[in-house]
């Protein structure tokens, strides 16, 4: 629920989000704005007279989506950065989501972000296509991703984490990912040897042959070092597993 | 730790002074509280409590606790959280109730 | 001794709106601060604010201050402004004793619009003292207005405005913030400002409390336990999370001292955070010629302490025989501000406050 969990339901979503056919018209604004708040600036900032003027300054935004184009003032000037403006018409299998985004760095144009839903949980890759970050915005740039079609609704924020790259498995073996192995050396476990004892990588069957080369890159990488002065782990026998037992029976003629 | 980049802030930074903590020579900018810059170079115990000698770090930041007193250039119970940082200070921890000379 | 018509004790959002208006309808002002800087909490705030145009909604806190500048630039023969000054007491025979770098000095006003303030609650659990638990106001000092970071990760206790809005600054400024606890099944914030955390991956965690801190010099790990819809704590459910600072916002509570000191009559009201004086709706306490305005009345947001201020300094300049021309029309829309601010949901507990205190 939303007043526990800071995460709005479904049921909330239902009251703000325009129909099929209104978003298949192009650009229009979400006011994921739920609770009654003394708060008007989105009232005061659309020229266009697309939200209804407030009665009381209590009164949830009112959308009059017929009017709104998407232009994305209100963006900007919402104290609750509560509004985003979906362009579902952006191409055939990919909508336009702009995000208020009050952090920096700010992500450039053309690079590739990861699309946070409204839990902060990483959904997709995302293409930044412009970010605006004008005076009158004062300070709070708008961000346009592009985002699988299907995610329009559910993407509403975004980290500078590449999504494919901190997901990335690069232990099978274990299944661990490149993010947790980045985390590691950022609390300071910085050899091939410690990250192996903390992450059990190249411990699993394949004795560290798919990923000790992708942690000593990573490991250069986050301390500016090269791979070439780095140390690698320790190598055991055996290569393979096997069972016990093999080695148990001994050799055929001990 | 200081902030390098912040979306909606620049911070106005007085000029670089020295100073010494516990006879350790350190740097802060001019004007801001002792205790930031302190913090800014990881000291977070300021001082220990009188009676039960327990240690005590930042607390209100505005003058209002007794959180962040400590000894400076030989004066005890300074409010380290508002008292503005010059060059040359010498600044020490407070153990106890300090004692005015 | 200083003579001056109107001293007005604070210089945050509530002080100088009342200075204004005092010193628009006329009256000489002495506005007193004990930081170095007029604004008081504003100065931190790098959130925009809520409320209506009247009250800068939309405008980030950091620059309302330098707003409420320019406008008391067109007072400036009436406005004094007394920086690093801090009111020592508040006697009876209305003179007001002020420390000021270091030095003694007197100030005999005919009226006094007391706008102090608040302080922050401090919840009680073994080791609360230990170096890295912090205040969340001291937490936006270091980090917003010197730019010092309190540490590399922050857990917050309370999920009030103040502790909703600090979580998502110290992500601004970096800092990993593990996660937000209150005790009640619903947090007590804006959902905005929630969902604002809660996007960039913050857990929000209701029905928790801090039983423990652990450190030996300073905090490196505290213990939360579970508690049911009643608030009341299920044992067994207690467990550890690693963090080097602890940010607690926990509420403010009226800084009423000067009050007490000069007797005005005070009284304990639940609904707003503490012992606030009994006033009528010019915010004139029970002793004639002091005003109170902001959240020494009682603990609002910056955007109703505003208009109090303005009508504190209105009504408070009348007193002393300043009327301003518009006198009725400004007091009129003051009031109607203030009723719309509070008008909604959210302002359920100030009305049923302000019901019992008003007179």
């Amino acid at each position: 629920m939303l007043k526990s969990t800071g995460i709005p339901t479904q049921k909330d979503l239902e009251t703000v989000v325009p129909s099929k056919e209104r978003l298949a018209k192009g650009p229009v604004a979400i006011m994921e704005c739920f609770e009654k708040i003394p708060c008007n600036p989105c009232y005061t900032s659309c020229k266009r007279g697309a939200i209804k003027e407030f009665e009381d300054i209590n009164d949830r935004p009112q959308l009059n989506v017929d009017i709104c184009n998407g232009c994305g003032v209100c963006i900007s000037n919402c104290p609750g950065l509560a509004i985003f403006v979906v362009d579902e018409t952006y191409s055939e299998t990919e909508a336009l989501v702009k995000i208020p985004y009050e952090f920096s760095p700010l992500p450039e144009e053309g690079t590739y972000v990861t699309g946070l839903d409204r839990e902060g949980k990483p959904v997709c890759r995302a293409k930044v296509v412009k970010v605006q970050n004008s005076k009158a915005q004062d300070r709070t740039p708008v961000v346009a991703i592009a985002v699988p079609k299907e995610l329009s609704m559910v993407v509403r924020c975004l980290s500078l984490d590449d999504y494919y790259s901190d997901n990335t498995i690069v232990c099978r073996c274990e299944e661990v990912t490149l993010g947790e192995i980045r985390e590691y050396i950022r609390k300071g476990y910085q050899t091939i040897e410690e990250i192996k004892r903390i992450s059990r990588c190249g411990m699993g069957p394949c004795q560290g042959r798919t990923c000790s080369q992708l942690i000593l890159e990573e490991i250069a990488k986050a301390t500016g070092q090269d791979v070439a002065d780095l140390k690698v782990h320790t190598y055991r026998q055996p290569t393979l597993p096997i069972k016990l037992g093999l080695l148990v029976g001994g050799e055929d003629d001990e | 730790m200081r902030i390098e980049s912040h979306p909606i802030l620049t911070f106005k930074k007085g000029r670089k002074v020295k100073f010494t903590y516990n006879g350790k020579e350190m740097e802060g900018y001019e004007g801001e509280p002792i205790a930031a810059a302190l913090h800014a170079q990881g000291v977070k115990v300021l001082g220990y409590s009188p009676n039960r000698h327990r240690p005590r770090g930042f607390y209100c930041a505005i003058g209002n606790c007794s959180s962040c007193l400590m000894v400076v250039n030989g004066k005890p119970n300074v409010r380290t959280c508002v008292e503005k940082l010059t060059e040359g200070m010498v600044v020490e921890t407070q153990r106890g109730k300090g004692d005015l000379k | 001794m200083i003579k001056t018509d109107i001293a007005v004790i604070g210089g945050g959002p509530a002080g100088i709106c009342a200075a204004i208006d005092a010193a628009a309808s006329g009256a000489r002002v002495l506005l007193i601060d004990r930081n170095s800087q007029l604004g008081g909490q504003l100065i931190k705030q790098t959130h925009m604010f809520f409320g209506s145009q009247k009250q800068h909604a939309s405008k980030r806190g950091i620059d309302i201050p330098g707003i409420l500048a320019e406008e008391m630039k067109k007072y400036q023969d009436k406005i004094e402004v007394m920086l690093d000054a801090t009111v020592l007491g508040l006697y009876e025979d209305w003179v007001l004793t002020v420390e000021q770098n270091g030095k003694y000095k007197k100030i005999a006003p005919r009226a006094i619009v007391v706008a102090t303030g608040a302080s922050e609650r401090f919840p009680a659990f073994p080791n609360n003292d230990l170096p890295g638990i912090y205040g969340a106001g001291a937490v936006q000092t270091l980090m917003n207005v010197y730019g010092v970071l309190p540490g590399e990760s922050v857990f917050m206790v309370g999920a009030g405005n103040i502790g909703l809005i600090v979580s998502y600054q110290l992500l601004q400024a970096g800092v990993k913030v593990k996660g937000v606890i209150c005790r009640s099944p619903k947090y007590g914030g804006y959902a905005v400002h929630a969902s604002k955390i809660r996007r960039m991956g913050v857990p929000i965690m209701p029905q928790h409390r801090v039983i423990y801190a652990h450190g030996k010099e300073k905090l490196e790990r505290i213990t939360l336990i579970k508690l049911d819809e009643n608030k009341k704590e299920i044992p067994g459910t207690e467990f550890d999370i690693e963090t080097d600072v602890l940010c607690i916002s926990t509420g403010l509570t009226p800084l009423g001292e000067l009050l007490w000191q000069i007797g005005c009559e005070m009284k304990f009201i639940r609904e707003l955070s503490g012992h606030v004086p009994i006033r009528n709706e010019e915010m004139e306490t029970s002793i004639p010629g002091i005003f109170v305005a902001g959240d020494v009345a009682g603990i609002e947001e910056a955007s109703s302490a505003m208009v109090e201020g303005r009508l504190a300094g209105l009504c408070c300049a009348k007193r002393l025989g300043f009327v301003n021309p518009d006198f009725d029309e400004l007091k009129q829309d003051y009031l109607k501000q203030l009723h719309d601010l509070r008008s909604g949901p959210e302002g359920d507990t100030i009305r049923k406050g302000l019901a019992k205190i008003v007179i």
